[in-house]
Protein backbone atom coordinates (compact mmCIF):
# COMPACT_ATOMS: atom_id res chain seq x y z
CA UNK A 1 0.00 0.00 0.00
CA UNK A 2 1.53 3.32 -0.98
CA UNK A 3 1.84 6.30 1.27
CA UNK A 4 -0.55 8.73 -0.45
CA UNK A 5 -3.40 6.21 -0.30
CA UNK A 6 -3.18 6.52 3.47
CA UNK A 7 -2.38 10.22 3.67
CA UNK A 8 -5.46 11.52 1.85
CA UNK A 9 -7.99 9.71 4.08
CA UNK A 10 -5.97 10.80 7.11
CA UNK A 11 -6.26 14.46 6.10
CA UNK A 12 -9.93 13.98 5.26
CA UNK A 13 -10.81 12.48 8.61
CA UNK A 14 -8.93 15.18 10.50
CA UNK A 15 -10.76 17.89 8.57
CA UNK A 16 -14.04 16.06 9.04
CA UNK A 17 -13.68 16.27 12.82
CA UNK A 18 -13.05 20.01 12.68
CA UNK A 19 -16.00 20.55 10.31
CA UNK A 20 -18.36 18.50 12.49
CA UNK A 21 -17.32 20.51 15.51
CA UNK A 22 -17.84 23.81 13.70
CA UNK A 23 -21.23 22.67 12.43
CA UNK A 24 -22.61 22.14 15.92
CA UNK A 25 -21.95 25.77 16.79
CA UNK A 26 -24.40 26.90 14.10
CA UNK A 27 -27.35 24.80 15.24
CA UNK A 28 -29.82 26.71 17.43
CA UNK A 29 -29.90 24.48 20.48
CA UNK A 30 -32.30 25.52 23.19
CA UNK A 31 -31.97 22.60 25.55
CA UNK A 32 -34.50 22.02 28.31
CA UNK A 33 -35.58 25.70 28.57
CA UNK A 34 -36.54 25.70 24.89
CA UNK A 35 -38.63 22.60 25.43
CA UNK A 36 -40.75 24.84 27.70
CA UNK A 37 -40.57 27.69 25.15
CA UNK A 38 -38.60 29.90 27.52
CA UNK A 39 -35.46 30.03 25.40
CA UNK A 40 -34.76 30.45 21.70
CA UNK A 41 -33.97 27.36 19.66
CA UNK A 42 -35.03 23.76 19.32
CA UNK A 43 -36.03 22.08 22.53
CA UNK A 44 -33.42 19.38 22.88
CA UNK A 45 -29.72 18.96 23.62
CA UNK A 46 -26.83 19.64 21.29
CA UNK A 47 -25.80 16.02 21.08
CA UNK A 48 -29.19 14.74 20.02
CA UNK A 49 -29.68 17.43 17.39
CA UNK A 50 -26.20 17.14 15.95
CA UNK A 51 -26.44 13.39 16.00
CA UNK A 52 -29.80 13.41 14.24
CA UNK A 53 -28.59 15.75 11.52
CA UNK A 54 -25.24 13.99 11.23
CA UNK A 55 -26.69 10.51 10.94
CA UNK A 56 -29.13 11.59 8.26
CA UNK A 57 -26.23 13.10 6.37
CA UNK A 58 -24.25 9.92 6.85
CA UNK A 59 -27.15 7.82 5.58
CA UNK A 60 -27.62 10.05 2.54
CA UNK A 61 -23.91 9.93 1.76
CA UNK A 62 -23.76 6.17 2.23
CA UNK A 63 -26.76 5.66 -0.03
CA UNK A 64 -25.15 7.64 -2.84
CA UNK A 65 -21.79 5.95 -2.27
CA UNK A 66 -23.43 2.54 -2.58
CA UNK A 67 -24.97 3.27 -5.99
CA UNK A 68 -23.42 1.26 -8.77
CA UNK A 69 -21.04 3.24 -10.93
CA UNK A 70 -20.00 5.61 -8.16
CA UNK A 71 -16.22 5.68 -7.84
CA UNK A 72 -15.15 6.96 -4.45
CA UNK A 73 -11.79 8.15 -5.78
CA UNK A 74 -13.28 10.24 -8.59
CA UNK A 75 -13.26 13.90 -7.38
CA UNK A 76 -16.63 14.65 -8.99
CA UNK A 77 -18.30 11.64 -7.39
CA UNK A 78 -16.58 12.51 -4.14
CA UNK A 79 -18.13 16.00 -4.25
CA UNK A 80 -21.57 14.56 -5.04
CA UNK A 81 -21.38 12.22 -2.04
CA UNK A 82 -20.45 15.13 0.21
CA UNK A 83 -23.23 17.31 -1.19
CA UNK A 84 -25.84 14.59 -0.77
CA UNK A 85 -24.74 14.28 2.84
CA UNK A 86 -25.21 18.03 3.26
CA UNK A 87 -28.65 17.98 1.65
CA UNK A 88 -29.85 15.01 3.71
CA UNK A 89 -28.75 16.71 6.86
CA UNK A 90 -30.36 20.02 5.90
CA UNK A 91 -33.69 18.35 5.16
CA UNK A 92 -33.64 16.62 8.53
CA UNK A 93 -32.79 19.71 10.56
CA UNK A 94 -35.00 21.98 8.46
CA UNK A 95 -38.00 19.73 9.09
CA UNK A 96 -37.18 19.50 12.79
CA UNK A 97 -37.08 23.28 13.06
CA UNK A 98 -40.23 23.72 10.97
CA UNK A 99 -42.29 21.26 13.00
CA UNK A 100 -40.91 22.67 16.23
CA UNK A 101 -41.82 26.13 15.03
CA UNK A 102 -45.40 25.06 14.23
CA UNK A 103 -45.76 23.68 17.74
CA UNK A 104 -44.25 26.79 19.32
CA UNK A 105 -46.44 29.17 17.37
CA UNK A 106 -49.76 27.34 17.15
CA UNK A 107 -49.45 24.99 20.11
CA UNK A 108 -47.66 26.97 22.81
CA UNK A 109 -48.66 30.32 21.37
CA UNK A 110 -45.40 32.25 21.44
CA UNK A 111 -43.87 34.61 18.89
CA UNK A 112 -40.50 33.47 17.51
CA UNK A 113 -37.99 35.96 18.90
CA UNK A 114 -34.23 35.89 19.30
CA UNK A 115 -32.76 37.10 22.56
CA UNK A 116 -29.14 37.62 21.61
CA UNK A 117 -29.67 40.38 19.02
CA UNK A 118 -31.58 43.64 18.93
CA UNK A 119 -32.72 43.17 15.32
CA UNK A 120 -32.75 40.01 13.28
CA UNK A 121 -29.56 40.27 11.14
CA UNK A 122 -31.37 38.78 8.14
CA UNK A 123 -34.88 40.21 8.11
CA UNK A 124 -34.10 43.31 10.13
CA UNK A 125 -37.13 42.80 12.39
CA UNK A 126 -37.04 44.06 15.97
CA UNK A 127 -36.75 41.17 18.42
CA UNK A 128 -36.60 42.61 21.93
CA UNK A 129 -40.24 43.80 22.28
CA UNK A 130 -41.56 40.34 21.49
CA UNK A 131 -39.65 38.52 24.19
CA UNK A 132 -41.75 37.52 27.19
CA UNK A 133 -40.21 39.03 30.34
CA UNK A 134 -38.29 36.42 32.33
CA UNK A 135 -37.47 34.30 29.29
CA UNK A 136 -34.58 34.35 26.87
CA UNK A 137 -36.57 34.35 23.66
CA UNK A 138 -38.69 31.61 22.17
CA UNK A 139 -39.32 29.74 18.94
CA UNK A 140 -36.96 29.55 15.99
CA UNK A 141 -36.62 33.02 14.39
CA UNK A 142 -35.37 33.45 10.82
CA UNK A 143 -31.74 34.01 11.77
CA UNK A 144 -31.69 30.85 13.88
CA UNK A 145 -33.35 28.88 11.08
CA UNK A 146 -30.76 30.00 8.52
CA UNK A 147 -27.95 29.36 10.99
CA UNK A 148 -29.35 25.90 11.68
CA UNK A 149 -29.43 25.11 7.96
CA UNK A 150 -25.79 26.18 7.59
CA UNK A 151 -24.88 24.03 10.57
CA UNK A 152 -26.75 21.05 9.18
CA UNK A 153 -25.02 21.41 5.81
CA UNK A 154 -21.61 21.52 7.49
CA UNK A 155 -22.51 18.57 9.72
CA UNK A 156 -23.63 16.53 6.73
CA UNK A 157 -20.43 17.36 4.86
CA UNK A 158 -18.35 16.44 7.92
CA UNK A 159 -20.13 13.14 8.45
CA UNK A 160 -19.93 12.27 4.75
CA UNK A 161 -16.24 13.20 4.66
CA UNK A 162 -15.47 10.87 7.58
CA UNK A 163 -17.45 8.09 5.90
CA UNK A 164 -15.75 8.63 2.54
CA UNK A 165 -12.32 8.65 4.18
CA UNK A 166 -13.06 5.31 5.87
CA UNK A 167 -14.34 3.81 2.63
CA UNK A 168 -11.21 5.03 0.82
CA UNK A 169 -9.10 3.28 3.43
CA UNK A 170 -10.78 0.07 2.36
CA UNK A 171 -13.27 -0.56 5.15
CA UNK A 172 -16.55 -2.19 4.25
CA UNK A 173 -19.60 0.14 4.44
CA UNK A 174 -20.86 -1.41 7.71
CA UNK A 175 -17.60 -0.83 9.53
CA UNK A 176 -17.10 2.60 8.00
CA UNK A 177 -20.60 3.58 9.11
CA UNK A 178 -20.09 2.29 12.64
CA UNK A 179 -16.78 4.10 13.09
CA UNK A 180 -18.15 7.27 11.49
CA UNK A 181 -21.05 7.29 13.96
CA UNK A 182 -18.71 6.99 16.92
CA UNK A 183 -16.44 9.62 15.44
CA UNK A 184 -19.37 11.95 14.82
CA UNK A 185 -20.60 11.62 18.40
CA UNK A 186 -17.18 12.30 19.84
CA UNK A 187 -16.77 15.55 17.93
CA UNK A 188 -20.36 16.68 18.41
CA UNK A 189 -20.10 16.27 22.18
CA UNK A 190 -16.77 18.10 22.29
CA UNK A 191 -18.50 20.97 20.50
CA UNK A 192 -21.46 20.89 22.86
CA UNK A 193 -19.12 21.11 25.83
CA UNK A 194 -17.50 24.10 24.19
CA UNK A 195 -20.91 25.74 23.79
CA UNK A 196 -21.89 24.80 27.32
CA UNK A 197 -25.60 24.19 26.92
CA UNK A 198 -27.51 26.53 24.64
CA UNK A 199 -26.67 28.64 21.61
CA UNK A 200 -28.83 30.60 19.19
CA UNK A 201 -26.69 30.54 16.07
CA UNK A 202 -23.95 32.57 14.49
CA UNK A 203 -25.19 35.83 16.03
CA UNK A 204 -24.81 34.50 19.58
CA UNK A 205 -21.80 35.86 21.56
CA UNK A 206 -20.97 32.24 22.48
CA UNK A 207 -20.25 31.61 18.80
CA UNK A 208 -16.91 33.42 19.29
CA UNK A 209 -15.70 30.40 21.28
CA UNK A 210 -15.71 28.35 18.07
CA UNK A 211 -11.87 28.28 17.61
CA UNK A 212 -11.40 26.40 20.90
CA UNK A 213 -13.85 23.73 19.82
CA UNK A 214 -12.28 23.39 16.40
CA UNK A 215 -8.77 23.04 17.88
CA UNK A 216 -9.99 20.40 20.34
CA UNK A 217 -11.72 18.42 17.60
CA UNK A 218 -8.75 18.81 15.30
CA UNK A 219 -6.43 17.24 17.87
CA UNK A 220 -8.90 14.49 18.75
CA UNK A 221 -9.47 13.74 15.05
CA UNK A 222 -5.73 13.72 14.39
CA UNK A 223 -5.40 10.96 16.98
CA UNK A 224 -8.44 9.10 15.64
CA UNK A 225 -7.14 9.48 12.10
CA UNK A 226 -3.81 7.96 13.09
CA UNK A 227 -5.55 5.05 14.81
CA UNK A 228 -7.88 4.49 11.86
CA UNK A 229 -5.06 4.58 9.29
CA UNK A 230 -3.07 2.02 11.30
CA UNK A 231 -6.23 -0.07 11.61
CA UNK A 232 -6.71 -0.12 7.87
CA UNK A 233 -3.53 -2.19 7.55
CA UNK A 234 -5.35 -5.01 9.33
CA UNK A 235 -8.23 -5.41 6.89
CA UNK B 1 -22.44 20.34 45.04
CA UNK B 2 -25.81 20.52 43.40
CA UNK B 3 -25.27 22.42 40.19
CA UNK B 4 -26.79 20.04 37.76
CA UNK B 5 -27.71 16.83 39.42
CA UNK B 6 -27.02 17.08 43.10
CA UNK B 7 -25.27 13.76 43.26
CA UNK B 8 -22.34 13.22 45.58
CA UNK B 9 -24.53 11.61 48.16
CA UNK B 10 -22.62 9.20 50.39
CA UNK B 11 -20.96 6.60 48.21
CA UNK B 12 -21.84 3.01 48.87
CA UNK B 13 -18.65 1.70 47.28
CA UNK B 14 -15.64 3.79 46.20
CA UNK B 15 -15.72 4.60 42.49
CA UNK B 16 -12.30 3.15 41.73
CA UNK B 17 -13.29 -0.15 43.28
CA UNK B 18 -16.34 -0.39 41.01
CA UNK B 19 -14.27 0.57 37.95
CA UNK B 20 -11.63 -2.05 38.76
CA UNK B 21 -14.20 -4.77 39.34
CA UNK B 22 -16.11 -3.78 36.20
CA UNK B 23 -12.95 -3.88 34.07
CA UNK B 24 -11.81 -7.24 35.40
CA UNK B 25 -15.24 -8.85 35.05
CA UNK B 26 -15.75 -7.52 31.52
CA UNK B 27 -12.33 -8.76 30.35
CA UNK B 28 -12.96 -12.10 32.04
CA UNK B 29 -16.29 -12.26 30.22
CA UNK B 30 -14.59 -11.78 26.85
CA UNK B 31 -12.15 -14.61 27.51
CA UNK B 32 -15.00 -16.86 28.64
CA UNK B 33 -16.87 -16.00 25.44
CA UNK B 34 -13.75 -16.83 23.44
CA UNK B 35 -12.85 -20.15 25.05
CA UNK B 36 -16.35 -21.45 25.87
CA UNK B 37 -18.52 -20.29 22.95
CA UNK B 38 -21.40 -22.48 24.17
CA UNK B 39 -21.95 -20.18 27.17
CA UNK B 40 -20.76 -16.99 25.48
CA UNK B 41 -24.05 -15.17 25.86
CA UNK B 42 -24.91 -16.60 29.25
CA UNK B 43 -21.65 -15.70 31.00
CA UNK B 44 -20.06 -13.27 28.55
CA UNK B 45 -23.19 -11.15 28.38
CA UNK B 46 -23.64 -11.21 32.13
CA UNK B 47 -20.05 -10.12 32.72
CA UNK B 48 -20.19 -7.48 29.96
CA UNK B 49 -23.07 -5.82 31.81
CA UNK B 50 -20.59 -5.26 34.68
CA UNK B 51 -18.83 -2.75 32.45
CA UNK B 52 -22.06 -0.80 31.84
CA UNK B 53 -22.69 -0.71 35.60
CA UNK B 54 -19.22 0.70 36.22
CA UNK B 55 -19.75 3.19 33.40
CA UNK B 56 -23.07 4.29 34.87
CA UNK B 57 -21.36 4.78 38.21
CA UNK B 58 -18.67 6.99 36.68
CA UNK B 59 -21.35 8.92 34.79
CA UNK B 60 -23.00 9.59 38.13
CA UNK B 61 -19.78 10.93 39.57
CA UNK B 62 -18.93 13.30 36.71
CA UNK B 63 -22.44 14.39 35.74
CA UNK B 64 -23.24 15.41 39.31
CA UNK B 65 -20.99 18.43 38.77
CA UNK B 66 -23.36 19.70 36.10
CA UNK B 67 -22.19 19.34 32.53
CA UNK B 68 -24.45 22.03 31.12
CA UNK B 69 -25.46 19.82 28.22
CA UNK B 70 -27.34 17.06 29.97
CA UNK B 71 -26.22 13.65 31.15
CA UNK B 72 -26.81 11.86 27.80
CA UNK B 73 -24.01 13.83 26.15
CA UNK B 74 -21.30 12.24 28.26
CA UNK B 75 -22.75 8.77 27.77
CA UNK B 76 -22.69 9.25 24.02
CA UNK B 77 -19.16 10.63 24.15
CA UNK B 78 -18.13 7.59 26.15
CA UNK B 79 -19.61 5.22 23.59
CA UNK B 80 -18.20 7.25 20.70
CA UNK B 81 -14.69 6.84 22.09
CA UNK B 82 -15.50 3.27 23.04
CA UNK B 83 -16.56 2.21 19.57
CA UNK B 84 -13.45 3.72 17.99
CA UNK B 85 -11.17 2.01 20.50
CA UNK B 86 -12.90 -1.36 20.32
CA UNK B 87 -12.99 -1.55 16.52
CA UNK B 88 -9.45 -0.24 16.26
CA UNK B 89 -8.16 -2.70 18.87
CA UNK B 90 -9.44 -5.61 16.79
CA UNK B 91 -8.00 -4.26 13.54
CA UNK B 92 -4.69 -3.05 14.98
CA UNK B 93 -3.85 -6.46 16.38
CA UNK B 94 -4.99 -7.97 13.10
CA UNK B 95 -2.62 -5.58 11.31
CA UNK B 96 0.25 -6.73 13.51
CA UNK B 97 -0.38 -10.31 12.47
CA UNK B 98 -1.09 -9.66 8.81
CA UNK B 99 1.28 -6.86 7.98
CA UNK B 100 4.18 -7.24 10.39
CA UNK B 101 4.01 -11.06 10.60
CA UNK B 102 3.84 -11.23 14.38
CA UNK B 103 2.92 -14.59 15.89
CA UNK B 104 -0.85 -15.09 15.79
CA UNK B 105 -0.87 -15.78 19.53
CA UNK B 106 -0.93 -12.00 19.95
CA UNK B 107 -4.57 -12.04 18.79
CA UNK B 108 -5.55 -13.28 22.24
CA UNK B 109 -4.42 -9.93 23.67
CA UNK B 110 -7.19 -8.00 21.88
CA UNK B 111 -9.13 -7.11 25.08
CA UNK B 112 -5.92 -5.78 26.64
CA UNK B 113 -5.07 -3.74 23.53
CA UNK B 114 -8.60 -2.33 23.45
CA UNK B 115 -8.24 -1.38 27.12
CA UNK B 116 -4.98 0.45 26.44
CA UNK B 117 -6.30 2.31 23.37
CA UNK B 118 -9.46 3.30 25.24
CA UNK B 119 -7.40 4.64 28.13
CA UNK B 120 -5.16 6.70 25.81
CA UNK B 121 -8.06 8.06 23.74
CA UNK B 122 -10.11 8.86 26.85
CA UNK B 123 -7.20 10.61 28.52
CA UNK B 124 -6.45 12.79 25.50
CA UNK B 125 -10.10 13.71 24.89
CA UNK B 126 -10.42 14.42 28.61
CA UNK B 127 -7.44 16.77 28.46
CA UNK B 128 -8.98 18.47 25.42
CA UNK B 129 -12.22 19.16 27.30
CA UNK B 130 -10.23 20.89 30.02
CA UNK B 131 -7.97 22.86 27.64
CA UNK B 132 -8.80 24.45 25.18
CA UNK B 133 -12.52 23.87 25.77
CA UNK B 134 -12.40 24.84 29.44
CA UNK B 135 -14.73 22.52 31.34
CA UNK B 136 -14.37 23.38 35.02
CA UNK B 137 -14.93 19.91 36.44
CA UNK B 138 -12.06 18.69 38.63
CA UNK B 139 -12.56 14.98 37.89
CA UNK B 140 -13.06 15.49 34.13
CA UNK B 141 -9.84 13.88 32.85
CA UNK B 142 -9.98 10.78 35.01
CA UNK B 143 -13.72 10.38 34.44
CA UNK B 144 -13.30 10.62 30.68
CA UNK B 145 -10.56 8.00 30.83
CA UNK B 146 -12.77 5.65 32.82
CA UNK B 147 -15.84 6.31 30.66
CA UNK B 148 -13.93 5.66 27.46
CA UNK B 149 -12.67 2.40 28.94
CA UNK B 150 -16.14 1.32 30.06
CA UNK B 151 -17.66 2.22 26.71
CA UNK B 152 -15.05 0.17 24.87
CA UNK B 153 -15.32 -2.81 27.21
CA UNK B 154 -19.09 -2.92 27.15
CA UNK B 155 -19.22 -2.73 23.34
CA UNK B 156 -16.52 -5.34 22.88
CA UNK B 157 -17.98 -7.47 25.66
CA UNK B 158 -21.45 -7.64 24.15
CA UNK B 159 -20.08 -8.08 20.63
CA UNK B 160 -17.82 -10.92 21.76
CA UNK B 161 -20.72 -12.49 23.62
CA UNK B 162 -22.88 -12.27 20.52
CA UNK B 163 -20.27 -13.57 18.10
CA UNK B 164 -18.85 -16.18 20.48
CA UNK B 165 -15.32 -14.84 20.67
CA UNK B 166 -13.15 -11.82 20.04
CA UNK B 167 -10.71 -13.19 17.48
CA UNK B 168 -10.92 -11.10 14.28
CA UNK B 169 -12.12 -13.98 12.12
CA UNK B 170 -14.98 -14.60 14.58
CA UNK B 171 -16.02 -11.12 15.65
CA UNK B 172 -15.70 -9.28 12.31
CA UNK B 173 -18.23 -11.42 10.43
CA UNK B 174 -20.16 -12.34 13.59
CA UNK B 175 -20.72 -8.95 15.16
CA UNK B 176 -19.30 -6.06 13.18
CA UNK B 177 -20.26 -6.72 9.57
CA UNK B 178 -23.84 -7.65 10.42
CA UNK B 179 -24.35 -4.42 12.33
CA UNK B 180 -24.74 -5.86 15.81
CA UNK B 181 -22.09 -3.38 16.88
CA UNK B 182 -24.55 -0.55 16.23
CA UNK B 183 -26.92 -2.25 18.65
CA UNK B 184 -24.09 -2.53 21.17
CA UNK B 185 -23.42 1.17 20.66
CA UNK B 186 -26.88 2.37 21.54
CA UNK B 187 -28.01 -0.34 23.98
CA UNK B 188 -24.86 -0.16 26.08
CA UNK B 189 -24.99 3.63 25.75
CA UNK B 190 -28.46 3.67 27.25
CA UNK B 191 -27.32 1.45 30.10
CA UNK B 192 -24.46 3.84 30.83
CA UNK B 193 -26.27 7.15 30.59
CA UNK B 194 -29.78 6.30 31.74
CA UNK B 195 -29.35 5.38 35.44
CA UNK B 196 -28.05 8.72 36.60
CA UNK B 197 -30.19 10.62 34.13
CA UNK B 198 -33.26 9.02 35.66
CA UNK B 199 -32.22 9.20 39.30
CA UNK B 200 -30.55 12.61 39.53
CA UNK B 201 -31.97 15.14 41.89
CA UNK B 202 -31.56 16.43 45.41
CA UNK B 203 -32.33 13.11 47.07
CA UNK B 204 -30.34 10.94 44.69
CA UNK B 205 -28.90 7.96 46.52
CA UNK B 206 -26.04 5.82 45.36
CA UNK B 207 -27.83 2.60 46.21
CA UNK B 208 -30.83 3.45 44.06
CA UNK B 209 -28.76 4.62 41.09
CA UNK B 210 -26.61 1.50 41.26
CA UNK B 211 -29.69 -0.72 41.46
CA UNK B 212 -31.07 0.90 38.34
CA UNK B 213 -27.65 0.59 36.69
CA UNK B 214 -27.64 -3.15 37.36
CA UNK B 215 -31.19 -3.41 36.03
CA UNK B 216 -30.19 -1.54 32.87
CA UNK B 217 -27.16 -3.77 32.44
CA UNK B 218 -29.37 -6.86 32.62
CA UNK B 219 -31.81 -5.29 30.19
CA UNK B 220 -29.00 -4.72 27.69
CA UNK B 221 -27.96 -8.33 28.17
CA UNK B 222 -31.59 -9.34 27.57
CA UNK B 223 -31.68 -7.38 24.30
CA UNK B 224 -28.58 -9.19 23.09
CA UNK B 225 -29.91 -12.58 24.22
CA UNK B 226 -33.05 -12.00 22.19
CA UNK B 227 -30.97 -10.86 19.23
CA UNK B 228 -28.95 -14.07 19.44
CA UNK B 229 -32.10 -16.18 20.00
CA UNK B 230 -30.42 -17.72 23.03
CA UNK B 231 -33.35 -19.07 25.09
CA UNK B 232 -31.51 -19.77 28.35
CA UNK B 233 -29.85 -16.34 28.50
CA UNK B 234 -33.11 -14.64 27.58
CA UNK B 235 -34.97 -16.28 30.44
CA UNK B 236 -32.15 -15.82 32.96
CA UNK B 237 -31.60 -12.17 32.05
CA UNK B 238 -35.30 -11.41 32.14
CA UNK B 239 -35.69 -13.02 35.58
CA UNK B 240 -32.64 -11.20 36.95
CA UNK B 241 -33.83 -7.93 35.46
CA UNK B 242 -37.29 -8.36 37.00
CA UNK B 243 -35.79 -9.08 40.42
CA UNK B 244 -33.49 -6.06 40.35
CA UNK B 245 -36.10 -3.75 38.87
CA UNK B 246 -38.57 -4.76 41.55
CA UNK B 247 -35.98 -3.84 44.14
CA UNK B 248 -35.47 -0.50 42.36
CA UNK B 249 -39.19 0.29 42.44
CA UNK B 250 -39.33 -0.61 46.13
CA UNK B 251 -36.44 1.74 46.88
CA UNK B 252 -37.99 4.51 44.80
CA UNK B 253 -41.30 4.19 46.61
CA UNK B 254 -39.54 4.18 49.96
CA UNK B 255 -37.54 7.30 49.11
CA UNK B 256 -40.43 9.15 47.50
CA UNK B 257 -42.74 11.45 49.40
CA UNK B 258 -46.45 11.76 48.88
CA UNK B 259 -48.08 15.10 48.13
CA UNK B 260 -51.47 15.28 49.84
CA UNK B 261 -52.35 18.91 49.26
CA UNK B 262 -51.37 21.46 46.67
CA UNK B 263 -52.08 25.02 47.72
CA UNK B 264 -53.28 27.54 45.16
CA UNK B 265 -50.70 29.89 43.74
CA UNK B 266 -50.76 33.28 45.51
CA UNK B 267 -52.68 35.91 43.58
CA UNK B 268 -49.75 38.32 43.62
CA UNK B 269 -46.11 38.26 44.63
CA UNK B 270 -45.70 38.32 48.43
Amino acid sequence: MDFSALLIPFVEITLAGAIINASVHFVPVGGAPAAMATSTGIGTGTTQLAAGAGFTGLMAAATIAAQSGVDIFNPLHWAIILLSGAVGSMIMLGLTMLMGQLIYVFGVGVVPAADKCERDPITGDYQKPYITPGTTGHGVPTVCFISGLIGAALGGIGGALAYVALIQLGFSPEIAGTIAVGFFFMNAVLASYNIGGTIEGFHDPKFKKIPNGIIASFVASLLTGAIVVLMSLGI
Amino acid sequence: MSHGGGGHAAELYPENQIVAVGTLLAILGMYIAQFFPQVSMLLGGLLASAATVAGANTTRKVAAYGLGTGVPSIGMLSLGMGIISSVSGIYLVNALVKYFKVDSLVLYAIPIVVTVIALILGYIVGRLTVKPIGMKIPVMVESMTKLSLMGALSILGFCAAYAGGFLPDIIIPGSIKNGVMALAFIAAGMAILHPFNACLGPDESHRRTLTLAVACGFLTWFVFSVAKLDVISTVVSLVLWALVYREFIKQSLRDACAVYYTPELPKREM
